[in-house]
Parts: C-alpha cells; structure tokens; sequence
C-alpha cells in the first residue's frame, strides 16, 4: 500500500512537473523574446534578474570591488610607483623592487591624477567626484591636507618653481592655480571644454591645456576643440588655438628640449553619413604635434592604419632623450611606440598647405610608428623611470600595473595589484564596452562615443534610412539603466535589443556580441555607470533660492495668468521625479523636416548640465535655447509665458538636478562604481 | 524470490556506455594531423589565367593525404571516384573538406564536400558552369567561382562569385560586374579576399579585391606590378601577414608577403633569393608554411615547409617522381573567422552612393590656374552607354541612388564636358547597400575629411537602370 501511495505521489509530481514546465517554459520563451527582441536568446533567468539586480545582498554576492589602476607616478629614483586606483578611492604606494603594495591611502571620490613634488616629498592627487586634492606626505604615507578646487579636478602640473600648483577642472571647464604657501585658490583661468590634460614645458613659459568636448556649433559646421595656451610664469591665458577636426585631446606632454608638444587626439566623422566603416569613415586615431620654434604649427598624425585602428589614445609620454614616444591605446590594448626624429622629419619636410591631407592619411604612420606593443585590458595612465628604461601602464580594467622594458620593447611581469582575481559578468561588460575589438577592424569602442560612460558631445549623421537625415546626438549612458525606452526614437524596449543584431549591422558592422558578452554589457550598462555627483549646481543637497523658484515652475499647474496648464504640457507630466522620465515617447514639436516621422523619447533629466548640446539632433547648444528659439509653440514644456527671471530659475533648477539617489545620498559619500 | 541487488539497474547503464565506447573506437580514423594536397600529372606550365583551365581547375588532378608523421605509409588517395580533384579547403574545426571536382572527363565542375572521419563525400552544387575555387564562411556557408555569362549582349562569360548554404541551397551571387574571379579566401576579418580581373572593355592585370560576404564594400586590396600573375590562393598568417605565390613578367614565381594593415604598401618579396618556383603555399606551424617548390622548370613540384621569419626553404617534406605538389593544406582546427552581418535587403532593388569631392585628391593645389581644369560633372557610365550625367554641388559632391547589382563607370567633366578622371573600374552596388567614397583619389589610404557633404542635403540623384534607358528610347523613337 505504502508503495502504492509513493507510485501515486511520484506520478502526480511527474504530471504537475510537466504542467508547470512546458507552459511555464512557453512563457518564459516569450518574455525573454520580448525582451531581448531574438528568438534564440538562452532561457537564463540569471541574465536579467541577477547580474542587473539593484538588491544590495544579490550586488554583493555578483560583483567585486576592483581597484581600476588609471594613472600613475614614479619616484625619482623609481623604487616607488604612485598609482590612482580610480574605484576604491585610493593612492596605492607600490614597492618596485618587490611589486607589492605598501600602502593604501583613502583620498576623496573617484581620484584622476597624481604628481609629486621635485623632492619626492609630496604627493598631490586630484579627486574628480570631490572637488578637492589630496596632499600625502611621502615620508609618512599619510594624507596630511585637502585643497580645494573648481568641478572635477582632473590633470595637474606644478609650476617650474613649485610653488603653483595647477589643477584642471573638468566639470569647471577651467583650470585652478593654487597657491601652495597659502593653500588657496589664487585664481580660474577659462579653458576648453572638458579638460583633462596638461603639462609645462620645460623652460616652464608655457602651460598647455588640452580639452575633450569640441566647441558647440550648429551641425554642419566644422568640428573644432580649444588647445590653451597659458603663460607659465604670468599664469594668464595667453591663446586659444583652435584644434581643427579633432578632439578627445586626453593627454599633453613636451620632448625634454621643448621644440615639441604632443597630444592625443581623436579625429570623428560625425558630418559624414555613417554608411560604413572601411577606410576610416568613422573615426580615426592619432597625435597632435605642436612646433614651439618660429613656425607654431599644429599638425595632427593618425597612428592608424589602413586597416587596422588603434582606439582611444590617452595618455602620452616622451622619452628622456626625446627619441621616443609612447601612447597609451586604451580601446585597443596596446602602446604604440613613436619615433619622434621620425615624425621631426615629417614637420620638415611637409609644407603647410598640405598638413590638412596629412591628418588624413593613414599611411603615414607606417613612417614614425615603430612597434605596437600588447598590453592588459584598458591601458591608461604612463609613466616612464627617469633614466626612461621602465615604461609603467596603468592598465585599467586589469588592475595591474603593466611594465614595458624600453629597450627590448617586451612587456615584463606585471605588477598585480593585488584586486580581485575574478572577472564579474559586469566587470566583463565594462571591458567590452571600453574595447573595441567588438567593432569591424576595431575602429572604435562604445567608449569611443560614450567617454566617462557618458556622450561626447557631437551629434552624428547615422543615416538612419537616406543619408542626409535623422541626425542624432550622443546621449549619456549613465543611470540609464530604469529609463527604457532606449535610442532617441525610443524604439529599443530594453539594451538587450539596442546592443543586439542591428547594432552590429548599423554601427560596428562585424560579428554581434556573443549571448554571454551581451549579458555582460547589458549588466554593466544597466548598474555600473554612475552619474558624478553634481557638485557644480548643487553640493550640498540643498536648492538655492533661484533653485526653488525653478522648482516651482517646474511643477507648477497654472500660467503667471492663472490660467491650468493641460496636463501634457507641464515639466513633471513628461519628467516626473526620481527618473525624471515618464519613459514614453512623445511630439514636443522638434521634428526636423530631415527627420523621419517619429515620436520622440523622454530623456531623463539627471545631470543635465553636463551633457550639451540638447534636443534629439543636438540644436539647442544650451538648455536656454530648448524654449527661448526652440519652444515658441508651447508644446515643449507650457514656458512662453514665464519672464527672462523665471526662464532663469527654471533653468538653475534644471541644472541642480543629479540622479535618483541624490537627495538620499549625501554627494561627498557617495558610492563609486564597484564593477 | 531473488532479491534486487542496488546495483541492478547499473547493468543496462554499463552496456550502453561500453556500447557507445565501441563504436566510437570503431569509428574510421581521422586525417587530423595529416597533409590534404592536390596533385597532377598534366601540364600546369601554360596555365590560362582568363578560363582558369589548368590553373584553378586541372584535369586529372587528385586529392590525396599524406600522414607526416609516418613518411613510409603511402599517400592516401581521396578522390578515386573522381576524374579530376582540386582546391581543397579545410573546415574551422577541422572536420572536413571542401573542394572542386568533375566525376568523369568533360563533366562540370562542382563543389564537393568530404568528412574528413569517414571519407564519404557529398555534392554541394549542381550546376551548368563550372565551380571551383570553394571556401567556408562562417555560419556553415561557402563561397566560390561559377562559371557563367558576365555580359548578356556579348554572351562573354568568366567567373562570378557566389555564396551558399553548404547544402547547395540559399545560392547567393555577390559580384556584378564584368570581372572575373577566382581562387577566394576568408579571412579573419570576415571578409573575402580573391583574384578579380577585369574583362570588359579589354583584359586587365589581375588584382586582389575584397569584399564582404554579401558583395558589399568591394574595394582594391593588392595590386601588384604590370604583367604580374597572382598564381593562387592568398592564406592569412597569425601574425597578420598575408602571403601568397605571384608570378613576374619573366613567369619566376615567388611568395609574396603583405601587412593585412597596409597592403596596398607593404609588399615583401620572401624568395627572390631562391632560385626555382613556388607554385602555391598554405600555413602549416609558427612562421612556416606548406610551399610547393621545384628548382628549375623541368623538374616536379614538391613539398616542402618555408619559414617566414628567416625565408628559409627546409627540406622535402614529400617528393613524387609522378606527379606535382600543387595546394597542401594541414588538417586542423583553426579560428573561425568573424561572420559580418548584412545591410542587403532583397526587397529594395536600389543602393545608394555618396561622394565627398570629385576633385579630392592626394595633394590640395592653391594654384588658380589648375582651377579651370576642375570637374563640375559625373559621367555615369553603363556597359554600352552613358546612364546619367549631373552637376556636382558646389563642394564637388554627389548623391546618387543607382540600380542594385548593375554595373557602372564614372568618369568626372568639366563645364565644357571634356574628362577630367576617368572612367573608373568598375563599380556595383547590393541591394539596399550604401556606400561613400571621397573622391577620385590616387591615394587608397585617405580617409575622409569631417564635412558633411552638400549633396546629402537633398535627394539622391536617381541613375536609371539599363531597362529603364531602352524603354526611355523606345518611347521616344514611337
């Protein structure tokens, strides 16, 4: 009987496991389906519900905290390497004889650069998300001090005396000079846009500072990016050159006799239809070279090659006898070693008219490219020794240190900084996203156009179905994760499908990522990219009175004539708090005649300060113009009857805006990404 | 009764996987490991490089294995069944084999496929022209040359590209115009590369062209000297070379190396320092390949390995009184190339082109007096006739929608109608593609400059097709 009854048992469990399984499955079929807009996507619930999960105990369990090694400095005597571990927030002091780490130093949110003072007694470091650097007293591998400084501190060079210390901003879009006896801010001298690099040349008359973001114009116009030029010893700016069809300019450094400045640089085709990527068509790579004889002349090289490209170019460095130069391709895993004779000989015998064809030349780098040296995932920040023998790669998103021996030109050990061994599903997404490798020839990387996670500011013709029309601005990755739809016309319901087979037909035009790097880009996407904390328009979590005011307009249900404002024509109908999107399409009435008829996303308004220019095609250079040449039928946003005042407060309050955690989190301890 | 033993139900279990184990060990050996050429008897010294007779397709050439690491064994001959067997062509994962076959004397010449455990071989294609040259794309895909008619009006034939299904079905053709093209390879990109020459209006040096697997993006990768051959197949190397045999003007045959990254100005000769001839070359270990070689003219084609870092030639690998080494190829694994999606879309039946300045070219002149000889018009020109001419904007650009998979020419004017460049090779475009150039430039290594074109600020110009031209003179004759 007992038997009877378990036979019974196990076959109703057998059936009620078949009921279950083969519709439960069906259903889950479909929504993955649904979801992933494929047919043949794996059933694995893990993809969506574990790695893009916000639960604190499951983010705890999937992912680690890496330090991501992004730049670095070497003691004079090159015992000790400083290096920026950007996500834990520290300086890691490491021994170079026995590559281990002797301290960890806790400096302030998201840290970009560190220099050292010429006795090797100070180290300063510059903390992007914190608005302030760091002072460490080498002898006693403590913080001793903060300095405050304008938004997003980010590259740094000491005056030839060293008693300035100058610091970029990059949120500021200016650069900082601190007074070291006093500790103080002595003034803000207005640079590009985006800065992050500089450096001094070596009679210390003149100070370079390199932007990121072009200059906003109206699309069509050419592209052009700020290069400042200060005076080193009067600290006032003396020049802004203009940078033709380039930008991404990350990094600057001089030869040691100071006839040259380089930088990197990207050189973008956003102008041209993105019909295809064979020969250069959308972006290429290269250096900027700057005579400081008679003849001034800027002239740019591509360091790629006709088929074959070489990503990102960060940082750069030049060897002590100005021989060499070495650049760091963060989105193709290489330094790519550079005769600098070589390119010498090229600024001799070029004439000027035609430096324009020779930065567009892909040939050319076959004269002064001497090797291409393979490195660990995300090269970054370099350092060279000062006999210039050991060349030191902060590689990123490998968390250790790489070494380059410059004479035989192998990489030796590296120097492993001791993080996690292993590699998260989002930690793999994020190296996906910063390498190209996904793209045909590896022209370029989701970074490429997505830099800090973020946009770059252009606005790209993709040539949606002719060529002249639906023009596009880059929008920004960060916190997009809770804001589906996605792509302007808000056609992708979740990343899975943006990043999925049409992506890798219209834009990287090789072979579309693999289910498992899918996943993987779509976690990081979706809970690795963060937004800064917006310290520029509001640092302490408190509005402003003007902020107020704006806030008021902003939700506001009545014109200044006491008139009801319908429903879909208030700010927070469309941009309700915390997401700042309702997350539906919608006719605000900027339909372009070279547009195709669609309905347009709602952006989420997080930190929109910072991502200029504004509207679907990028029209709108600032938020002001959105309603005051763009708005004039109201259907935007219910704004024409507001005074300049109001247009004011509203925008002020605009600006204020950061993320959803921002009025729980106090910005200064905000959490850095631990991906 | 006589109780179960818990071990009982194992029994069953314990056959099967014995079972299995068997007929696994059973199974016929694998040529893993072993070198698959092609071999002849015949006359290989007068290869005709327009019919591909005796060069691409040999009479009476076999398949047959050699097991290197047993140099006593005889060759195993593959392709008994067959009249003439060549061009073999291994699978990524080392499975199997493709290659061009007739089964008896004046038969066509199809693709066949071989599995390389059990030798058992399957006929991929059944056509009326021959077939050669095939190769696998990713996705269990093939490409390879057919034999048929490139001009309708003149019923001159040569050998067009396509791609299929490795079960013959989902036949693809990927080349349109009147060129023909042989000897294909895939490489790591995606991309095919092959030996295209073009045949109308008159014979030209052959080249190596590429093009996505669809046809799309057909552009120069390789031109050698004039009155140069390109003898054979071109193999990609770990390393990122690409090599392969060319002849000169004197017929001396060497390999030839080039940068995938710059091939166009890379050209190294590997062997000019050898006397005798290479015939053809595939990649066998670290920095060698399998290179078929003989020392003078009079003697066989041999096997033997070739390092590419020192260029030197080993010893014999295999030597046959009988018959010549043509292609060797290793039988292993290898990487699959990337398999590229496609932009066609066989419902629209347009492409459209657009082009940056008709007057880009390698050096920007500021003489004005160069400025009269400046092009202001496109010529396009078709097979027999001129399909359109246009003005250029003002920036020299031009917008155009064109008939898909249809031939055309451009050459630029002046305002007085006199050719400034031209007319160009010879251009199609795939359905729905969409494609920019430019300029007519010297220099292939240009890229664009950041401007946005005039000419996209408007409609594409439309070309009409050849159909639509005789209807349109038709119609004006009545």
């Amino acid at each position: 009987m007992k038997n009877a009854k378990r036979k019974t048992l196990l076959w109703m469990l057998i059936l009620f496991g078949v009921i279950i399984y083969f519709p439960g499955r069906m259903l889950a079929r479909h929504h993955v389906n649904d979801k992933t807009a494929v047919t043949d996507h794996p059933l694995k619930c893990t993809s969506c519900h574990v790695y893009t999960s916000k639960n604190k105990f499951v983010t705890s369990l999937i992912n680690e905290d890496y330090y991501s090694p992004f730049n670095i400095a070497v003691s004079h005597d090159g015992s000790r390497l400083y290096v920026v571990a950007q996500d834990t927030d520290e300086l890691l002091i490491v021994d170079t004889e026995s590559n281990v780490v002797l301290h960890q130093l806790k400096v302030g949110v998201h840290p970009h650069s560190v220099i050292l003072n010429k006795a090797n007694t100070l180290a300063y470091v510059s903390n992007q998300w914190s608005d302030y650097i760091s002072v460490i007293d080498l002898a006693v591998s403590k913080v001793t001090d903060t300095i405050k400084t304008g938004n997003g501190p980010s590259g740094l060079t000491l005056s030839a005396d060293g008693s300035f210390l100058q610091v970029v901003n990059t949120y500021g879009s200016d650069l900082s000079v601190i007074d070291l006896s006093t500790k103080e801010e002595l003034k803000r001298l207005g640079t590009g846009s985006d800065p992050t690099g500089t450096a001094l040349s070596p009679d210390g008359k003149k100070l370079y500072v390199t932007s990121r973001r072009s200059k906003i114009v109206p699309y069509g116009e050419p592209l052009v990016s700020d290069l400042t030029e200060i005076n080193g010893e009067t600290l006032r700016v003396g020049e802004h050159h203009n940078i033709e069809e380039a930008y991404m300019m990350e990094n600057i450094t001089f030869t040691p006799s100071g006839d040259l400045a380089m930088m990197t640089l990207i050189r973008p085709k956003n102008l041209i239809p993105s019909v295809q990527i064979e020969g250069g068509w959308m972006m290429t790579h290269g250096i900027g070279v700057i005579e400081q004889g008679e003849n001034g002349r800027i002239i740019q090289l591509l360091t790629d090659e006709p088929n074959s490209y070489y990503s990102d170019p960060f940082d750069i460095v030049v060897s002590p006898d100005g021989k060499r130069a070495y650049v760091s391709n963060s989105g193709a895993d290489r330094i790519t070693v550079i005769s600098v004779d070589s390119i010498r000989a090229i600024l001799k015998e070029t004439p000027k008219e035609e430096l324009k064809n020779i930065a567009n030349n892909l040939g050319v780098s076959s004269r002064f490219v001497i090797k291409r040296v393979p490195t660990g995932a995300n090269p970054k920040g370099l350092a060279l020794s000062e006999d210039g023998k050991k060349l030191y790669i902060a590689e990123q998103l490998e968390d250790k240190i790489g070494v380059l021996d410059t004479e035989s030109l192998q990489m030796e050990a590296p120097i492993d900084l001791g993080g996690p061994s292993r590699i998260t599903v989002a930690r793999q997404g994020r190296r996906l996203f910063n390498n190209a490798g996904h793209t045909f020839q590896k022209q370029y990387a989701c970074y490429t156009c997505h830099p800090d996670h973020h946009e770059d500011g252009l606005v790209y013709n993709m040539a949606g179905k002719d060529m002249g029309r639906n023009v596009t601005n880059t929008q920004s990755l960060r916190e997009i994760g809770d804001t589906p739809p996605f792509k302007w016309n808000g056609k992708n319901q979740t990343i899975y499908k943006q990043d999925g087979m049409r992506f890798s037909t219209v834009l990287t035009r090789t072979e579309q990522f693999s289910y498992d790097d899918l996943d993987a880009i779509t976690a990081y996407i979706k809970r690795g990219i963060k937004y800064p904390p917006n310290l520029m328009y509001n640092p302490h979590g408190e509005l402003t009175e003007s902020q107020q005011r704006g806030k008021e307009i902003y939700n506001r249900t009545k014109d200044n004539f006491g008139n009801v404002i319908p429903e879909n024509n208030r700010c927070y109908t469309c941009h309700p708090a915390p997401l700042y999107s309702n997350l539906r399409t919608a006719d605000v009435s900027t339909l372009a005649v070279t547009d195709d008829s669609i309905l347009f996303d709602t952006p989420h308004l997080g930190n929109i300060y910072a991502s200029p220019p504004y509207l679907h095609d990028g029209r709108a250079a600032t938020l002001e113009e959105i309603w005051t040449v763009y708005g004039e039928d109201n259907k935007h946003g219910y704004v024409n009857d507001l005074t300049k005042m109001q247009l004011n407060d509203l925008i002020d309050y605009l600006k204020s805006l950061g993320g959803p955690e921002q009025e729980e989190i106090s910005s200064q301890t905000q959490e850095t990404a631990s991906f | 009764m006589f109780k179960k033993s818990p071990y009982t139900s194992f029994i069953p279990l314990l056959a099967i996987i014995v079972l299995v184990i068997s007929v696994q060990s059973c199974k016929p050996r694998s040529l893993e490991g072993m070198i698959v050429m092609s071999q002849s008897q015949g006359d290989i010294d007068s290869p005709d490089y327009l019919s591909g007779n005796r060069w691409r397709h040999i009479p009476e050439s076999r398949i047959v294995a050699l097991n290197v690491n047993s140099p006593e064994e005889p060759l195993s001959v593959l392709t008994k069944d067959f009249q003439s067997a060549c061009a073999p062509k291994i699978s990524y994962d080392g499975n199997s084999m493709l290659f061009a076959a007739q089964q008896n004397k004046n038969d066509v010449w199809q693709i066949w496929e071989m599995d390389l455990h059990n030798l058992k071989t399957r006929q991929i294609t059944s056509s009326d022209g021959n077939c050669i040259d095939p190769d696998y794309l990713p996705g269990d895909r093939m490409v390879f040359s057919k034999h048929e008619i490139i001009n309708v009006a003149t019923k001159e034939k040569g050998y067009t590209l396509y791609t299929s299904n490795l079960d013959g079905s989902n036949l693809a053709r990927i080349t349109y115009d009147p060129s023909t093209y042989f000897a294909s390879t895939v490489l790591n990109d995606g991309r095919v590369v092959t030996i295209g020459r073009t045949l109308i209006p008159e014979v030209k040096d052959a080249k190596l062209m590429i093009m996505r697997p669809d046809g799309t993006k057909q552009q120069l990768f390789y031109q050698s000297e004039a009155n140069h051959h390109l003898q054979g197949r071109v193999w990609e190397m770990d390393e990122g070379s690409i090599v392969f045999v060319e002849a000169d003007a004197n017929n001396e045959m060497d390999i030839t190396s080039i940068s995938y990254n710059r091939p166009l100005h890379s050209k190294v000769n590997m062997t000019s320092h050898i006397k005798g001839d290479f015939y053809a070359i595939s990649p066998y270990q670290e920095n060698k390949v399998l290179a078929s070689y003989r020392s003078d003219k009079e003697g066989r084609f041999a096997l033997y390995g070739f390092n590419t870092q020192s260029h030197e030639l080993g010893t014999p690998i295999y030597k046959d009184g009988e018959y010549h080494v043509l292609e060797a190829v290793p039988v292993v694994k290898r990487d699959r190339p990337k398999k590229l999606p496609s932009e066609i879309d066989l419902n629209v039946k347009t492409a459209l082109l657009v082009c940056q300045d008709i007057n880009y070219s390698n050096k920007q002149s500021n003489d004005s007096t160069t400025l009269t000889n400046r092009a202001n018009k496109l010529e396009i020109l078709g097979m027999d006739e001129t399909m359109a001419t246009f003005e250029t904007e003002e920036d020299g650009s031009f917008y155009i929608k064109v008939q898909a998979d249809t031939p055309f020419r451009m050459q630029t004017l002046d305002g007085n109608d006199n050719v400034v460049k031209g007319p160009s090779s010879w251009l199609y475009l795939r359905p729905n593609e969409r494609r920019g150039c430019i300029g007519c430039h010297e220099n292939r290594e240009l890229v664009p400059k950041n401007a946005q074109p005039l000419a996209v600020r408007k409609d594409p110009i439309p070309v009409p097709s050849p159909k639509e031209i005789d209807s349109l003179k038709r119609d004006l004759k009545m």
